[in-house]
């Protein structure tokens, strides 16, 4: 399909940037009618890789996607997880060369937008130019934010301090609520974002289910401790600047 | 070079808890844990729980054998691998 999106395509990315700025109508109107090919994804599928010099960014409509970076003997850190509405690869519209690759990690479907497009709608909007801009900055205090869990937290509360980030996220995007979310990665792909081994990772879920402070069944994270995770992992969620503060 | 194992409990927090000095002469170069139930897929293989000197690595490998273990550690110690 390379016609304009379906408009209702576009709603997730709204609801993303309206987690963290605000949007008039028009500005919304004209998110609404970028044009956007739509494509389905199967899991573990690149979207861009590490060198590629893309000419579209990409909106994920639906599924999870991550950040990586590949090393040698097949060692891979994962850089950010991303969920419907993020635009992984926004810098690509100023940066020309990917320094990493972006991948799926579940079934997705996502939206590639030309970035004339985007150049098009940013230069008409400053303020949705300003949006972009905000998503970007809180996108650097999220890497703050892994860097400081990756330096000094240890490996329980790096997982708790996680989960209550993701969670926060889901639910700004309407996919989260009552301390429950979708959770369809594996534990070889938490483990490669926080720098552990998969066997410490399931180390720390028997621990964590064992102190109840969550359950996980069928790819869904139950919270059922949170002030207990939020006091245990230090966990502060000014960085991730959501206009409408989740009360928890 | 001679490897020489010594069974140890390893308090690692976890049902984890059988585990294997590895002795390079009388230096220790790693311990190994037997993976418990709770691992699943992995359950009954050995975790390289912690690796001294050369053996050390942020790339923690797990090995379905103790022999692969040795194997696996002895080249490490021979800056093979």
């Amino acid at each position: 399909m390379n016609a304009a999106a379906d408009q209702s395509a576009m709603t997730m990315l709204i609801r993303k940037l309206e987690s963290i700025a605000a949007l008039s109508d028009k500005e919304r109107r004209a998110i609404q009618s970028l044009p956007g090919r739509i494509q389905n994804l199967g899991a573990q599928q690149d979207i861009v890789r590490d060198g590629d010099q893309p000419k579209h960014c990409c909106v994920i409509l639906d599924g999870w996607a991550c950040r990586y970076k590949l090393l040698s003997q097949g060692r891979r850190q994962i850089l950010s997880f991303h969920i419907s509405g993020d635009i992984p690869d926004l810098p690509s519209l100023h940066v020309p060369t990917m320094d990493h690759s972006i991948a799926t990690l579940t079934k997705a479907v996502v939206a590639l937008i030309p970035h004339e497009s985007l150049r098009e709608l940013t230069a008409r909007h400053p303020g949705i130019a300003a949006a972009f801009w905000r998503d970007t900055l809180v996108d650097a205090g999220i890497f703050r934010a892994w860097l400081i869990s990756l330096g000094q937290r240890s490996a329980f509360e790096h997982v708790a301090h996680l989960f209550c980030e993701l969670y926060l996220k889901l639910q700004a995007v309407g996919l989260a609520g009552d301390h429950r979310c979708p959770l369809p990665i594996t534990q070889a792909d938490i483990a490669d974002a926080l720098g552990l081994t998969p066997v410490h990772v399931n180390r720390v879920l028997q621990e964590m289910r064992g102190r109840t402070l969550i359950t996980l069944r069928g790819r869904m994270l139950v919270i059922q401790a949170w002030d207990e995770l939020l006091r245990l992992s230090e966990f502060d969620p000014t960085y991730l600047q959501l206009e409408r503060r989740a009360a928890g | 070079m001679t490897l020489r194992l010594q069974p140890v409990q390893v308090g690692t927090g976890s049902f984890d808890v059988d585990g294997q000095l590895v002795f390079d002469d009388d230096l220790l170069a790693a311990v190994l844990v037997r993976l418990s139930e709770v691992h699943e897929d992995l359950a009954g293989m050995w975790f390289l729980e912690a690796g001294f000197g050369l053996v050390g690595t942020a790339h923690r490998p797990t090995f379905a054998e103790l022999d692969a273990a040795q194997t696996w550690i002895g080249q490490r110690l021979a800056h093979e691998a």
